[in-house]
């Protein structure tokens, strides 16, 4: 059961909080199809703050001598250090589609063309390779919560709160479930994010009220680009053991899905989200899963083809999409670039 | 609003297909540029003592004429795969070096993807940059190696984890790699692992990683005999037929360290880091495979070793002094006998198993007393359980 949770939240953060990065997009009217690009930028410009900040003698200092809240505080600062990369990124799509009133899918698709292109540009350079890795050890070894650092044996159980939520988890996880909570609040109970979200739904009768539009949906984009970039470190760190080659398996666009599944509204993403990584982790590791703890690992023992349990979170989300289409309700005015004159 | 909708999904779908296998065209290293302009260039120097580190020579470098004399075209998975790509260039490395030879290596366009073309381009480049011997690394590049080959008949190939292609410039170079498996299984039993598992590379139709698998359970199943107990191996290909690490391997790595599993043998190249990634959040330990893996995790207990470096310097000092002939046009199958199989003593990090026993082992390998099946098992088929070893298919 523990090892269910914990895998399945594995998969489902870095997409909630990726798919929570297109609905500030969106909300504010920018389509954002650069979640991809976003995420394999972010992710390297982490990775590389992590691989350059191990060989640092403080930072090693702190891992040999086991100073744990050290290595967390890397990880954060590497998750700040990708959004705000990611962020910068983003504006690339916010000048072109904000100001230049560009075509807003033709905009988010180059950024998808040209972000694994630098990635990669940049790692042959440092490299000479195409995948960035960390300079020592691995992800789990450094930088993985684990019940040692509270004073457990090895054989000591945490009970299973401590095992499936402390042990072995990233800190990344918790700071991404907070960030969630925070973000969908302002979203829905602020005057800010009733104004983003106006600028997506009639920027006229926003600007009409004295809302800058232009301002709102680059800040919108903005906050987009930083979660995104934010999410594909988060990526790395957790399924990648920290290493970037410029592919993030498709995430970004699996974020996208999750976007339009969950109908553009936080909880209901936060719902698909664990849907799709609770389906993406019975695919890979149906076969160890117990969920009762008796020892009979009954999703094995029925003896179906493994390929079938890998189309799995394709056809759930298929199917789920034909049922609830029909109320999903996007944004009104995304895509439409904002004319003062338009009427 | 419903047309951009339709827009973006058929954009999620092509992209989705897309993603699945973007690594980029690279065809050649980063150094690929014309002679300097300086006046007296100066070749690569034979250095006065012989360099044995290959970690220590670069991988590109320079040659002042712009012409390589020895090529190596990688298989699929990166250069720098802690392993089998990895290994074999190193060989190239250390071979040139000392002999003062200029070198270079070639991946083929694609990656994973790689077609018999990008292939065959690769070798095309490394011929036309002057290579005189180009070390082809994996079964894969069978059809382009025989379409360059009787392109370029002044160029000697070396094939490794190949046959005989039947032409007089292709050295094939097969590994008894069921031996080294065997030992690995053998003696992470004797040191007392019960619960094993293999995750192989390749999706199981690959040969080389068949007779690993098959070894490692025959090693495990005989230890397990001798001791009177009852070892069990996990065995799967599900995962790294592209020999490149996926967040889907680790969950199922994890999974098994998860429900038990003490000991992996990570069989594919850069499949070995989700494993050891999964091992080190589990506190598992994993088994190498090629090349000696022990410093690039402390997770490793030991390596499943293949002489390939050792082979590919073998092989390029055949094709430079004269005795090509040889080995050209023939295949040889190298094992313990040639010293090419093994594992690593010098990092040595098991206690109840000993050295000694170890070596015990080999010598009856090589004097032919212990016979060793090299049968290759492909995928679906697996190998089967005895007495004293149950083999879980996954």
């Amino acid at each position: 059961m523990s090892f269910l949770i914990q895998q399945t939240l594995l998969y489902a953060i870095p997409l909630m909080i990726v798919a929570l990065a297109g609905v500030f997009a969106e909300r504010s009217g920018i389509i954002n199809l650069a979640l991809e690009g976003m995420m394999i930028f972010g992710a390297f410009c982490g990775v590389l703050f992590v691989n350059t900040m191990q060989d640092t003698e403080w930072v090693f200092a702190a891992y040999r001598e086991d100073k744990y809240a050290t290595l967390q505080l890397i990880i954060i600062l590497a998750m700040v250090v990708a959004a705000i990369l990611g962020a910068i990124l983003s504006l690339l799509l916010s000048f072109a589609s904000i100001n230049l009133r560009a075509n807003q899918t033709i905009g988010g698709t180059a950024i998808n063309l040209l972000a694994p292109a630098i990635v990669l540009f940049l790692i042959r350079m440092l490299e000479g390779q195409n995948t960035l890795f960390l300079a020592k050890g691995d992800a789990a070894e450094w930088f993985m919560i684990k019940k040692s650092m509270f004073g457990y044996g090895a054989k000591e159980s945490m009970g299973f709160l401590g095992d499936t939520f402390v042990h072995k988890t990233y800190i990344t996880n918790y700071i991404c479930i907070l960030l969630f909570v925070i973000l969908a609040i302002i979203l829905y109970k602020t005057r800010f994010g009733l104004r983003v979200r106006s600028c997506g739904e009639n920027p006229h009768a926003a600007d009409s009220l004295g809302i800058n539009v232009k301002k709102m949906r680059y800040a919108g984009t903005t906050i987009s680009g930083a979660l995104a970039g934010m999410g594909g470190f988060v990526y790395a760190l957790t399924t990648a053991n920290c290493s970037s080659n410029g592919d993030v398996a498709g995430f970004g666009f699996l974020a996208l899905a999750v976007m339009i599944f969950g109908n553009w509204k936080p909880l209901s993403i936060a719902g698909a989200a664990v849907l799709f990584g609770f389906f993406k982790c019975l695919a890979a590791g149906y076969s160890s899963i117990d969920i009762n703890g008796d020892g009979i690992f009954m999703l094995k023992e029925l003896g179906l083809s493994p390929h079938l349990y890998r189309m799995l979170p394709y056809i759930v989300t298929l199917i789920v999409l034909a049922f609830t289409s029909k109320n999903s309700r996007a944004p009104k005015a995304e895509g439409i670039p904002y004319d003062k004159g338009q009427r | 609003m419903k047309k951009v909708l339709a827009v973006l999904l058929v954009l999620v779908m092509v992209f989705g297909l897309a993603a699945c296998g973007n690594t980029p065209a690279n065809n050649t290293p980063a150094n690929n540029t014309t002679p300097a302009n300086n006046t007296t260039p100066s070749g690569p120097v034979k250095p006065s003592t012989p360099e044995t580190n290959p970690d220590k020579i670069a991988d590109t470098m320079t040659s002042p004429d712009g012409k390589y004399q020895v090529a190596f075209v990688t298989d699929i998975g990166q250069l720098k795969d802690k392993s089998f790509n990895q290994g074999t260039y190193d060989g190239v490395k250390l071979y040139a070096y000392n002999e003062g030879l200029s070198y270079k290596y070639y991946q083929p366009a694609n990656g994973a993807e790689a077609t018999d073309d990008d292939r065959y381009n690769a070798m095309k480049a490394a011929a036309d940059g002057g290579a005189q011997v180009i070390v082809c690394a994996g079964f894969l590049q069978a059809a382009a190696l025989e379409k360059a080959a009787k392109e370029f008949t002044n160029v000697k190939f070396v094939f490794i984890d190949g046959w005989n292609l039947g032409l007089a410039n292709v050295a094939g170079i097969a590994f008894k790699e069921e031996q080294c498996g065997y030992f690995a299984g053998y003696a992470v039993v004797k040191e007392g692992f019960e619960k094993l598992g293999f995750m192989g590379g390749g999706g199981g139709t690959n040969a080389a990683c068949c007779r690993y698998g098959y070894g490692f359970v025959q090693g495990a199943a005989a230890a397990a005999k001798e001791m009177g107990k009852k070892v069990e191996v996990k065995y799967t290909w599900q995962y790294g037929a592209n020999f490149q690490a996926s967040p889907e391997l680790q969950t199922m790595a994890n999974g098994w360290y998860t429900n038990g599993t003490e000991i992996i043998f990570s069989c594919g190249g850069s499949i070995f880091d989700s494993i050891i990634a999964a091992a080190s959040a589990n506190d598992g330990k994993v088994i190498g495979v090629d090349v000696d893996q022990s410093f690039d995790s402390k997770t490793v207990v030991t390596s499943a070793l293949k002489g390939i470096g050792a082979a590919a310097e073998w092989a390029c000092g055949k094709a430079f002094d004269g005795t090509w002939s040889a080995i050209g046009g023939n295949a040889v199958s190298l094992g313990a006998a040639e010293g090419a199989t093994g594992l690593p003593t010098a990092t040595w990090s098991m206690k109840n198993y000993k050295v000694s026993e170890y070596e015990a082992q080999l010598k009856a390998v090589v004097d032919g007393t212990l016979k060793i099946d090299d049968a290759v098992i492909q995928a679906p088929s697996y190998p089967q359980s005895t007495d004293s070893c149950t083999v879980i298919y996954e």
